[in-house]
């Protein structure tokens, strides 16, 4: 198990936590919650080592497009890039903050 | 064209299962994903947890009655039981119980899909399931307790032995539904006894359709949403409390007395067989030819002869022992399962606790039970623990070696409910599910500190092929984490054991060794008579209380918090 974290500067505010997906077998789970650090502060325990890399390509994209201050904790089993970015806009979209808000 | 509308439930996640099983909008989670309660117990063994520890509990309403739906994870660690995941949900049973007995109607419906114990947390997997256990015991009688079976892991281990003391069980073909796990079975009794790897023979053995042909649970539904609901719903709407399969001992028993295990026995001999027994055409038991038993010296056997002083011990089969003993002027009855090397089923031979096994401790004890309905006092019941585990078999899992070792966990539960002191007396091994179906139903129990007493959820030999780690891996990890050593002083740290006794010669009872033990049961029988009869003492000793089960306590704490 490996412990990644990753800090961003963020204005947007999301009004509402969720939670999604499943520590399974290639799938993660999400949880996001409101924060009024002005930053978006992700935490990560995945089981899959050694890729630190690819997962600050993945986040950086994610949270430049989605400028949001949150807490968001990331509990990984072995997640291909593609499905982490479909859970994270999935997480977003069920706290409220969806493209129209 | 008509559209087909179907939503397969076995593709939810447990939570949303959950959610589609109560009324829209009656839905509330309680211990949410944002409590943070997950394992305390994964991290350390570099295994990512998730945060709701693979359960949920909602509570809300089904056809408008007030339910608690309880979701296991099958995605998360096979639906593995650790010590938060076990809590919560007997937590939720428990205060589903406290609800009924203050005359507030409340059902408890368990989504399962779940592996039994999380080896990575076995010991805390198992005493939580002693636990579930004792409250679906309990709560049985006030309403009927439903369980759903959906797949995709189906259910397995301790959670079948659960799973098996409902009152009603749904479930849909593409489900399983045994005790032990093919893998395992392969792995202790060669793949001759069973081949993992043919799933016609796995589904055909354990699968849904098989299960309830068999009448080894209730209602087979198709893998829809909607379909799962409206059976559930009906389940609920009986009234009348049904009786549940593990308390029919006598049909059983002759059921199994149909069974020639030189026989070859096939998933369609069972079917018909068991429609047979279902529609009252066999109503006899038929007399086993008795062959020659072959007993060999076992702790347990030697514990009874020295307990009761008894040269003859009685039995209702070869391996299936008991006897009395006067302790302080009252008398105790003691049972033991001991090796019979002609045993008919050939793997229950080394004392392990198989069909006949099962259901006679089922039998003596429901049998002490019925004895003592209309006295003042009931007798104390010591259960000598010596079971290595349960018997691992193709005829196990077809015949329901899970409910076999229901029986035996009802009967024991039913006694101390009917205020039976129980007492556990662990001599030996005390593992799996043999330990739950023999001995962890007790009130307390008292174990020698000895070498070969140990504690645990399977051998190591499986535990390794099932967790995919070496030997040398998983004896490591179990240095670190006491709940997974398989030594009765790592055990008791855990706070379960009300007594561990020094110094006392197990193999050959010294005459100051008996004394020491009956003194040691004889106090215990005394403090029983005055506790309460659930299992709540197991989280309020000192070794519980100082970080044996912090994360028991806390889950429960919470949840009472969130209850109404």
């Amino acid at each position: 198990m490996e412990t990644l974290t990753f800090d961003y500067e963020a204005t947007k505010v999301i009004h509402k936590r969720s939670h999604v997906g499943v520590v399974g077998s290639g799938d993660l789970e999400v949880l996001l919650e409101p924060s009024d650090s002005g930053r978006a502060h992700i935490h990560i325990r995945t089981g899959s080592e050694g890729f630190g890399e690819v997962w600050k390509l993945v986040l950086d994209r994610f949270f430049t497009v989605n400028d949001i201050a949150a807490k968001v904790t990331i509990n990984d089993f072995g997640a291909t890039p593609g499905v982490v970015n479909l859970r994270l806009a999935q997480a977003l979209e069920v706290s409220g903050h969806g493209c129209d808000k | 064209m008509a559209v087909i509308n179907k939503v397969s439930f076995i593709e939810l996640n447990a939570r949303e299962r959950a959610a589609a099983v109560l009324d829209e909008g009656t839905h509330r989670e309680l211990l949410c994903p944002f409590d943070g309660l997950e394992s305390p117990h994964l991290p350390p063994q570099g295994i990512v947890p998730q945060s709701d520890d693979g359960v949920v509990i909602v509570k809300g309403k089904i056809g408008g009655k007030p339910a608690v739906v309880i979701s296991i994870e099958g995605a998360f660690q096979g639906g593995g039981i650790g010590e938060v995941s076990g809590a919560k949900i007997a937590g939720a049973l428990e205060l589903a119980l406290r609800d009924n007995k203050l005359g507030k109607k409340t059902f408890a419906v368990v989504l399962f899909d779940t592996g039994g114990v999380r080896l990575q947390e076995a010991n805390y997997g198992l005493l939580a399931i002693s636990e579930i256990q004792s409250a679906v015991v309990a709560l049985r009688k006030y309403v009927n307790v439903v369980g759903v079976i959906p797949g995709d892991v189906g259910s397995f281990g301790g959670m079948s032995i659960t799973a098996a003391l409902f009152n009603h069980l749904i479930m849909t073909k593409e489900a399983r539904f045994g005790l032990n796990g093919p893998e395992v079975i392969e792995q202790e009794a060669g793949i001759k006894e069973f081949d993992s790897s043919n799933r016609p023979l796995i589904w055909g053995t354990i699968g849904g359709t098989q299960r309830v042909e068999t009448g080894f649970a209730d209602v087979l539904a198709n893998d829809d949403m909607d379909e799962i609901k409206a059976a559930i719903a009906a389940a609920l709407t009986v009234e009348k409390i049904e009786k549940s399969r593990t308390e029919k001992v006598d049909l059983y028993r002759n059921f199994l007395s149909h069974i020639d295990p030189f026989e070859r026995t096939t998933p369609q001999s069972v079917r018909e067989l068991w429609r047979k027994m279902d529609k009252g055409e066999i109503r006899e038991k038929k007399t086993v030819s008795p062959t020659r038993s072959n007993i060999t010296e076992s702790r347990g056997r030697t514990w009874l002869t020295a307990l009761t002083g008894m040269a003859n011990l009685e039995s209702e089969i070869p391996t299936v022992v008991h006897g009395e003993a006067l302790l302080a002027d009252e008398i105790v009855s003691f049972i033991s399962v001991v090796p019979d090397l002609n045993n008919r089923f050939p793997r229950a031979r080394n004392g392990e606790v198989g069909l006949d096994e099962g259901w006679a401790i089922a039998k003596y004890v429901r049998d002490i039970i019925e004895s003592h309905r209309n006295k003042d006092s009931r007798r104390a019941i010591v259960a000598i623990v010596d079971v290595p585990s349960q018997a691992y078999g193709y005829r196990e899992e077809l015949l329901g070696i899970h409910l076999a070792c229901a029986a035996a966990v009802d009967a024991y539960a039913t006694a101390r409910l009917a205020g039976h002191p129980v007492i556990s007396l662990i001599v030996g091994k005390a593992i799996s599910g043999a330990f739950l179906a023999h001995g962890y139903q007790s009130n307390q129990l008292i174990a020698l500190n000895d070498e070969g007493v140990s504690v645990h959820a399977m051998s190591k030999q499986s535990a390794a092929r099932i967790t995919r780690r070496t030997i040398a891996e998983l004896e490591k990890a179990t240095s670190e984490v006491p709940a997974m050593a398989y030594d009765i002083a790592s055990f008791s740290k855990l706070g379960a054991v009300d007594e561990l006794l020094d110094g006392i010669n197990a193999d050959v009872p010294q005459e100051q060794d008996i004394i020491t033990v009956k003194n040691s049961l004889i106090s215990a029988i005394d403090k029983i008579r005055s506790s309460p009869i659930d299992l709540k003492s197991r989280l309020e000793t000192q070794e519980a209380l100082n970080g044996g089960r912090t994360a028991s306590i806390k889950v429960r704490e919470l949840l009472e918090k969130q209850w109404s």
